[in-house]
């Protein structure tokens, strides 16, 4: 064992906080997901908008086949959603894009092992909020402008508990913070909200354009913390790789 | 004063430990890759790990791809604990006898 020298100099709360925020930070296949339903949600937008204007046109074979897609773009949408046939292939795509750095998983966190009830339930509320909020703006009691501040009451609290819940890294923070900032900002009057007939976008664009900006933040934060990992882990690793283990006493 | 863990006291085995403390789960490659040890050596220490029953071992098939993947057991844990106590203890005896000096 002439080859070993000093040993035990890297400081093991280094090692286990690194390799923590490693795992927590792999956000891949978060990425992954957010391709995917940005796509789904693309098409069934671009059928809608189809199926309006065949409306406004009165070109009725055109109405009634471009309803006919809508609805199974829908369809399909909930079964990517809902189908493990999905989540295997995201899970196979994550494990070949990290293939060359292994695999890990964060620390077994029983808060993560499954939601409470009232988690669920608030989700179920959110939802029934936001068709709630629909059904304003339909009846003009609430400006499309303000479905974003009014989205944010509701997504920006079951963001940060399903963030809690699930023991996800700083990055995931960044998604209800940027999306309730944004609010407070368009309450103030800031101009950051697309002109008609763009006003779909002011709801779009925060949900999923700062969840890409908490995931990208994430990705880069675990090579990072990789390369801190693997520095703090080596120092004062020199074995000869060729050299027998020695059989301890 | 009790003597320190010979198994854990070497230093890829600590790593290897230290790690595993850290995350529920980890594979072959994922130690691989961090600790920069060969096959052979890595397997070596894996393998003196899990017979002290420190380390859990699980092996599966991705496709047709073997895949390996360890946890380190409460034994485990509670090993490591201990040894970073008896190693401070060390360390406190040591800055006091310089104290003294």
């Amino acid at each position: 064992m002439a080859s070993r020298k000093s040993t035990q100099s890297a400081d093991p709360r280094e090692i286990i906080q690194w390799t923590r925020r490693y795992a927590q930070s792999r956000t891949i296949y978060f990425l992954i997901q957010w391709c995917l339903i940005v796509f789904v949600i693309c098409i069934i937008g671009l059928v809608a908008s189809l199926t309006q204007q065949a409306y406004t046109a009165g070109n009725k074979s055109l109405f009634y086949t471009s309803v006919v897609f809508l609805s199974i773009t829908f369809f399909f949408f909930i079964w990517i959603s809902v189908s493990r046939w999905t989540a295997e292939v995201v899970w196979q795509i994550t494990l070949w894009f990290y293939g060359r750095e292994g695999f890990v998983s964060p620390e077994e966190n029983t808060r993560s092992k499954q939601l409470p009830r009232w988690v669920i339930a608030l989700i179920g509320l959110m939802l029934v909020y936001h068709i709630f909020g629909a059904i304003l703006i339909s009846f003009r009691y609430l400006h499309l402008q303000y479905l974003q501040p009014f989205s944010a009451i509701i997504l920006v609290p079951v963001l940060c508990v399903l963030i809690y819940y699930q023991g996800l890294g700083f990055w995931a923070w960044l998604w209800p913070v940027l999306y309730g900032l944004h609010a407070i900002l368009l309450l103030a009057g800031i101009p950051i909200s697309f002109p008609s007939p763009w006003f779909l976008l002011n709801i779009m664009v925060p949900i999923f354009g700062y969840g890409l900006i908490a995931i990208l933040v994430g990705h880069v934060y675990s090579r990072y913390a990789l390369w801190k990992l693997k520095t703090v882990t080596r120092q004062g690793l020199e074995i000869d790789n060729n050299e027998e283990i020695p059989e301890e006493k | 004063m009790a003597e320190l863990d010979r198994l854990i006291h070497e230093p890829a085995r600590l790593r290897i430990l230290t790690i595993l403390a850290g995350v529920e789960a980890a594979d072959f490659n994922f130690l691989l890759n961090t600790l920069g040890l060969t096959k052979g050596n890595l397997s070596s220490h894996i393998d003196r790990l899990e017979k002290a029953g420190y380390v859990k071992v699980e092996k599966s098939f991705n496709g047709r791809v073997p895949h390996t993947e360890f946890q380190i057991t409460p034994e485990g844990r509670e090993a490591l604990e201990e040894y970073w106590r008896q190693l401070d203890s060390i360390r406190n005896l040591g800055s006091k006898a310089e104290e003294k000096e």
